[in-house]
This record gives C-alpha cells, sequence and structure tokens, in this order.
C-alpha cells in the first residue's frame, strides 16, 4: 500500500494511505487517512474488511496501535467502515465518531468494545493531543448522515466521496491536470450525489473553509488551485442523474 | 488444523439443514400422537374387550410426546450451533485478517503492538469453537435419544400386533390399521434421523 505524508506541522502529521497492490480487483480502491500527533491519532475512513490486514501493516510502520484512540466514518458504507469489527478487536479502547444516524447500522460491522461517539447533524469538533479537528456536515453527499472533516491548521479536508474518482489502480496521488481528471470524476458525482441542494449547501460551507487540500476517500487528492477548480466544477454539473431515466 | 476449523466453522448450514429436515420428525410424531388418540378411543369403545390394548396407547401417547420435546431441544440446539458456527467464522475471519497483517508488516517498527489483539483472536477462535463442538456433541445425543425410542416403538408395534390379533373381530381391523399408521410413522422417523446423523458425521 502506498503512503504518503501530506502534511508535517509542530503538533500533527496527515498520511494517506492508497493504491493497495493486494487489494481485490473488483473492490473499488479506496484513500484512508492517520491524522498523527505526538501521542495519538485517529483514522479517518479506515476502510473495508479486505484492507485491514494492509491498513494494519502500514499504520504500524508510523506508530504502535495502543496510539489510535479514534477512528471516524465519514458514513456507513462498507468501503469506508466494514472493518470495524476487526479494529473493535485490535482497538478495544478507541472511539469511534460517526454520523449519529448510522449508529444502529454501523454496529452491525461490530462494535463491542469500541465508544460510538455519535456527531450530531450540526456536526461538532474533536481535540486530542494538541490537535483540533472539524466535523463539517456534507448530508446527502452522498449518504443521508455523512461528514467531511477539515484541520485548520493543515488546511486539509477530508471530503469523503465528494471529489472521489472512479481511477485506476495506478493512477496518481495528487490530481496532476484537473481538466484531464474530469472524466474520471463525472459519471461518479453526477451518479452517486443524489441532491443539487445538498451539493450547493457542501460548496458554500467549504468555500468559507481555508482549504489547501482537499482528500476524496477514492481517487486522487486535490492540491492548490485545483480544490478552487473542483468546487467550480461541482457547481456547474448537475447531480442525480439516476432520477432522469 | 486448518480442515478442522473449516469444518466446524461452516456447521451453521449443516445445523440449518438438520433443523429442516427434522422439522418431518414433527409432523410424524403428531402422526403417532393421533393415532394413539384414535386407539384410545377405540378402547373406550371396545371396552373390557380390549383392555390390554391400553397401556400400549397410553405409551404410544408417551413416544409422541416425548419425541415432540426432543425435536424442540434439537431445533432450538441447531440454531445455537449456527449462532455459535457463525461467530467460529467470524473469529476464524480475524485470525486470517491479523495473520495476513504479520506477514506484510514484518519490517514495520511497531509490528509488536498488535501481536496482543492478534493472540487475543486465536483465543477466542478456540473458545468459539470448543462451544461449537459442545453444541454438536449434544445435538448426536439428542438425535440418539430419537432414534433410542423409536427402537423402543417397534418393540411397541411388535406387541401392539399380538395384542391386535386377540382382540374382537369387530375391532381387529380398526387396530391392526392403527398399528401399521404408528409403525409407518416411526420408520419415517428413524429414516429422518439417521440421514440427520449422515450430514453431521460428513461434516
Amino acid at each position: 500500500m502506498q503512503t504518503v505524508k501530506l502534511f508535517e506541522g509542530h503538533s500533527h502529521e496527515w498520511i494517506a494511505f492508497a493504491r493497495d497492490p493486494e487489494k481485490p480487483e473488483k473492490i473499488i480502491d479506496t484513500n484512508q487517512y492517520m491524522i498523527k500527533s505526538e501521542r495519538e491519532a485517529i483514522l479517518l475512513d479506515p476502510g473495508g474488511i479486505e484492507l485491514f490486514a494492509s491498513m494494519l501493516a502500514s499504520v504500524v510502520h508510523y506508530l504502535p496501535v495502543e496510539q489510535i484512540t479514534h477512528l471516524f466514518a465519514s458514513h456507513q458504507d462498507p468501503d469506508i467502515i466494514s472493518s470495524l469489527g476487526l479494529w473493535d478487536k485490535t482497538l478495544p479502547n478507541a472511539t469511534l465518531h460517526a454520523p449519529w444516524l448510522w449508529e444502529g447500522f454501523l454496529r452491525h460491522y461490530g462494535c463491542d468494545h469500541i465508544i460510538y461517539d455519535a456527531i450530531p447533524d450540526e456536526g461538532s469538533t474533536l481535540k486530542f493531543d494538541n490537535v483540533e479537528i472539524q466535523f463539517i456536515p456534507a448530508h446527502y453527499m452522498h449518504a443521508s448522515g455523512n461528514f467531511s472533516v477539515y484541520d485548520p491548521v493543515a488546511k486539509i479536508l477530508f471530503s469523503g466521496d465528494v471529489g472521489a474518482g472512479l481511477n485506476a489502480p495506478d493512477d496518481p496521488m495528487f490530481v496532476e491536470d484537473f481538466n484531464a481528471h474530469i472524466p474520471k470524476i463525472k459519471k461518479f458525482h453526477q451518479r452517486w450525489m443524489p441532491s443539487e441542494r445538498a451539493k450547493e449547501m457542501w460548496i458554500k460551507r467549504v468555500r468559507r473553509l481555508d482549504v489547501e487540500m482537499l482528500c476524496p476517500q477514492h481517487g486522487s487528492i486535490y492540491r492548490g488551485d485545483d480544490v478552487g477548480r473542483f468546487l467550480d466544477w461541482l457547481e456547474s454539473i448537475e447531480v442525480g442523474s439516476g432520477l432522469r431515466l | 488444523m486448518a480442515a478442522d476449523i473449516e469444518l466446524r466453522t461452516t456447521f451453521f448450514i449443516t445445523a440449518v439443514a438438520v433443523a429442516a429436515k427434522l422439522s418431518l420428525v414433527l409432523k410424524e410424531a403428531k402422526n403417532i400422537s393421533l393415532e394413539a388418540m384414535n386407539a384410545k378411543a377405540l378402547v373406550a369403545r371396545a371396552g373390557e374387550n380390549v383392555r390390554t390394548f391400553k397401556p400400549i396407547t397410553d405409551y404410544m401417547v408417551e413416544l409422541a410426546n416425548d419425541t415432540i420435546h426432543l425435536v424442540e431441544d434439537i431445533n432450538r440446539e441447531a440454531l445455537m450451533i449456527s449462532r455459535s458456527s457463525l461467530t467460529a467464522l467470524r473469529g476464524k475471519d480475524a485470525v486470517y485478517h491479523f495473520n495476513r497483517a504479520k506477514e506484510k508488516s514484518k519490517d514495520a517498527l511497531y509490528r509488536e503492538s498488535y501481536e496482543e489483539a492478534a493472540k487475543l483472536a486465536e483465543r477466542d477462535l478456540r473458545e468459539f469453537q470448543e462451544k461449537l463442538h459442545k453444541n454438536t456433541q449434544r445435538l448426536h445425543t439428542l438425535l440418539e435419544e430419537i432414534e433410542t425410542r423409536m427402537l423402543a416403538a417397534n418393540v411397541v408395534t411388535s406387541t401392539s400386533r399380538l395384542e391386535a390379533a386377540t382382540v374382537s373381530t369387530i375391532y381387529r381391523a380398526n387396530f391392526e390399521a392403527i398399528v401399521a399408521k404408528f409403525e409407518h410413522a416411526a420408520k419415517n422417523i428413524r429414516t429422518i434421523v439417521k440421514d440427520c446423523r449422515k450430514v453431521l458425521n460428513k461434516r
């Protein structure tokens, strides 16, 4: 699995894990992220059950597992968090932060020890060590209970499925040519995102943030001006294509 | 060991299949119960002439009720097996994923940090398998009990035939028909239980 350090600051760092070469072919490729401080860490959308071994093997290059004190699930999909039952065995003292809406659903994956911290619809803030991150509402983008994660110090937005693309396994970790990237993300957004209103609300929220890097759960990461380009592009397309069949 | 785990952990399908087969036993046991009731009514009507048949009909009722209760016990046990084998399957899956992580993290600095979790997963798996083994043994015992009762049914059938031959000709045909149905039901139960045990032994 490829790992890339996205940010390194005084208090914490961001690491991306992606492009697992041993991933079963028909499973969609996913990006996992870890925010690591001196003593603690949070895994953002830790991934599906098939990815657990690779993820566990990757994170122990950076820290002992007991330092992972938090998990975050942007929504309930299996590629996001079907590994929960295994993390539950690995990190029995951790806390999972996830939309309140999905608690009863996510527990189906197995959550006997991990504490479920239900994020309210309006979002919330999480502080650990000297790090503070914000859970930003992204409801209906695409799931009905959905959050993005914003780190104001690193100026990174973990956007979940927003910005995601159906990329090839050997695609670059970062968007290199936005126009060439559009075909990889167009269908994904038009079909997976159901609501124009939700899209507009999310864009409005994100435009208020200072974002230098927009990190989706699939595909390539947007940096610098490509963040703005992506928001403009998203604003311009019509989503909910499944309703027009 | 791997094959052993495989056999035990796919048991949830076998247990459900056994439970499904046993619904036929329940049907036959209810038939026995019905025939026993018919016999009782006939004994009451025939009076002194067939009083020797009374203990036989009482035993038929007892046998039917015992069988019905045993099938209920087996169904409960099969459900427990189904659950415990699924738990074992999950446990096996966890061990598999931890082992894969071990292979992949050979050169990782903190690879020892999840060793405890991996060991716990292995211990859990052993416990799940032991529980499953106990449940399976109990299922075998219950099936054996039904078989034993059906052997007793053979004896009852022979005795009933002898008694039926001695009753008045007015009632003889009726009694013989009841005995034949009883025998048929007991035979069916034996066949089904044998099938169930075969399925269990295959696993």
